[in-house]
């Protein structure tokens, strides 16, 4: 148990500072999420918990503790990499066991973990196997249990799924939450998928560029994304942004709040365009629809409008989102937004 | 229809003939010509002189002292090539895996001397090991360090030629091996260093498994390289002194004039013993090799 801080981190590889200055602090006990494209500095961020890439300057303090000279075995914290990084020339056994021989378990205890891991991650019979002798499913399940058998205090993961199959990677995402459930410790988990994100966290941290967009729940951040940034890159399809007036001031809905009709809609916002595309995924429909200016996207649960086809899209007033020329989130509760809305009405049949 | 079958069965055959052939002329026949000649007193003047003499060539090998000292020398020269190169070029290697311009200027450095003709360095070496002009004693004097009698006598001459084929082969060696060290992911490395191993158990059980495939190798090539030593000490000390350096094949090349059949018998026990060794080699340890 324990929670980690960053005071002041900057780090730079080659004279270039991918983060600069970055504070943040992730709760103890939580399934802190750490997403943005790629290059946005997020595993950066989780090597240096580690301790394996550490900070240019500025502290790290996990559980109040400042480790910034703490070796990484030494930190009570596991880490499963993307690649798994599991060793080769070792049986599975001995891949679990490896951290405790290092920390001078004694050997009965070492067995007894090692089997009881073993029993949780459902490897009981593959022990005595060569990773080479496993599929991907079953060395993510390795990488796990050596992270597990130790015990830490804080669990690190860098795109651990993002090897699996699709199907597996669902399944995995449940697991990871069981586990998370029953073992009750701080979870660091990066990732560039949005979809992972928002399944499993407590907390996302969206960063990008090496700064952090927004902190804050899933579904806050779905609902009221800090700016144009984090409206983009939550949500799938992203969030439509259509530009609004000459202060630079841009409006944007999500697809699955917008209605799609053949008549004229009586919504607060009502486009006309014509049908682009239209992918059918069983139990709902994302249609593109065109404007003259640019295209929407909708998500929609009736599969009936077909694609060439003029339709109106409509989006009812408290479903629009205002960013101002920084990218911004306008809060809905400012005055300004009165005006916004009239100016939305104006786009009627744009 | 039958002629269609026919050639189906043999295509392949026909497809490998060429190959073969190369095979067969350029390395069977002379191995059996080799084995052939051993069993022979060849006459090189009058080829209707030579007579077949059985295991005559075979026993009179076994019952020559000469030979067995080529044999002892031939060892301990192997033991200590095989053994010093395969040390120091891991520590060099260690030393230079981390890739950056300065690195990459000493693996070049160290890599130079297998590009020169052995025959040059021993040459030079030869010069540098003269006890009384030489570089080498001129260097341990003036460092106030005892001087060494070198190729001139027959207790050091044997060392001083394993000291010249270990400098000539280092760097091909440290090559093989920072090219094998960098290929380990630096993962598995930080997955330790979470694992918290220390840098010796760091050495024994992630660096040493991940490069044995590498290792094995150089230490096979190397042995049967080493057995078949015959340029630095025909440079260097002709056998001498008091045959302290002659090896098997030195042994062999004093023989192909005067008794080809000798000296064949001679080539094909050294055959046999690289062979063997070869052989033992993969009993022993090929089942310590971690291929990935």
């Amino acid at each position: 148990m324990a929670s980690i801080v960053f005071e002041q981190v900057t780090k730079s590889f080659d004279r270039t500072a991918i983060i600069r200055d970055l504070d943040l602090t992730i709760e103890d006990g939580k399934f802190t999420v750490l997403v943005g494209p790629s290059g946005c500095g997020k595993t950066t961020l989780l090597r240096m918990i580690a301790g394996i890439g550490p900070q240019t300057s500025g502290r790290v303090l996990i559980d109040g503790k400042d480790v910034s000279r703490v070796a990484p075995g030494q930190r009570g914290v596991a880490m499963v990499f993307q690649n798994y990084a599991i060793y080769p020339t070792m049986s599975v056994r001995e891949n679990i066991e490896f951290g405790l021989k290092n920390n001078k378990v004694p050997k009965e205890e070492r067995k007894r973990l090692v089997e009881s891991i073993g029993e949780t991650v459902g490897l009981s019979g593959l022990l005595d196997r060569k990773p080479s002798a496993l599929s991907g499913g079953q060395r993510q399940r390795v990488a796990l249990a050596r992270a597990m058998v130790k015990k830490p205090s804080v669990f690190l993961m860098d795109e651990p799924l993002s090897n699996l199959d699709a199907k597996l990677r669902v399944q995995m995402r449940v697991e990871l939450i069981e586990l998370h459930k029953k073992l009750g410790t701080t979870f660091v988990y990066v990732t560039h998928d949005q979809t992972e994100a928002m399944s499993m966290a407590d907390t996302i941290v969206l960063m990008n560029e090496g700064v952090i967009q927004q902190m804050s729940s899933p579904a806050e951040m779905y609902h009221r994304p800090a700016n144009r940034f984090a409206a983009e890159f939550i949500g799938l399809p992203p969030m439509n942004i259509a530009e609004l007036g000459p202060d630079g001031v841009q409006l944007g809905f999500r697809p699955e709040s917008a209605a799609l009709s053949e008549e004229p809609l009586d919504h607060h916002l009502c486009i006309r365009g014509v049908i682009a595309t239209r992918e059918m995924l069983g139990s709902e429909t994302i249609y593109q629809v065109r404007t003259d200016k640019q295209a929407y996207m909708v998500r929609s649960a009736e599969d009936r409008f077909e694609v060439d086809r003029p339709v109106y899209v409509g989006v009812p007033a408290e479903k629009l989102h205002f960013f101002g020329a920084d990218g911004r989130r306008i809060d809905e509760r400012s005055s300004d937004v009165r005006w916004y809305l009239e100016a939305a009405r104006g786009l009627v049949y744009a | 229809m039958r002629n269609h079958a026919l050639w189906e069965k043999l295509r392949p055959y026909v497809m490998i003939a060429p190959a073969m052939a190369g095979i067969v002329l350029f390395v069977v026949y002379p191995v059996l010509y080799l084995v052939r000649l051993s069993f022979y007193k060849y006459n090189l003047m009058n080829k209707a002189k030579s007579k077949f003499i059985g295991w005559d060539n075979y026993r009179k090998l076994f019952g020559n002292d000469d030979f067995y000292k080529s044999l002892v020398n031939t060892v301990w020269y192997t033991v200590g090539v095989v053994a010093l190169t395969m040390i120091l070029s891991l520590l060099i290697a260690l030393w230079l895996r981390r890739s950056s311009r300065w690195n990459a200027l000493v693996q070049a450095g160290i890599f130079t001397p297998h590009i020169v003709s052995i025959v040059s360095i021993a040459l030079l070496w030869l010069w540098m090991m003269e006890p009384s002009h030489g570089l080498l004693n001129y260097v341990l004097q003036s460092l106030g360090l005892p001087t060494s009698t070198w190729l001139q006598s027959s207790k050091t001459a044997l060392v001083s030629v394993i000291i010249v084929s270990v400098w000539h082969g280092i760097g091909y060696y440290a090559l093989i091996l920072v090219a094998a060290l960098q290929s380990i992911p630096p993962s598995i490395y930080e997955a330790a260093a979470l694992d918290n191993a220390g840098r010796f158990k760091l050495f024994f059980r992630i660096t040493l498994p991940l490069i044995s495939p590498q290792l094995f190798f150089v230490l096979v090539i190397m042995t049967i390289g080493s057995f078949k030593v015959f340029d630095t000490v025909q440079v260097m000390t002709d056998g001498g002194p008091n045959q302290a350096t002659s090896t098997i094949v030195y042994y062999i090349f004093r023989y192909r004039s005067t008794n080809i059949g000798y000296s064949s018998a001679t080539g094909v026990v050294l055959m046999l013993v690289v062979g063997a060794l070869t052989f033992l080699y993969f009993r022993l340890l090929s089942r310590k090799l971690h291929y990935q």
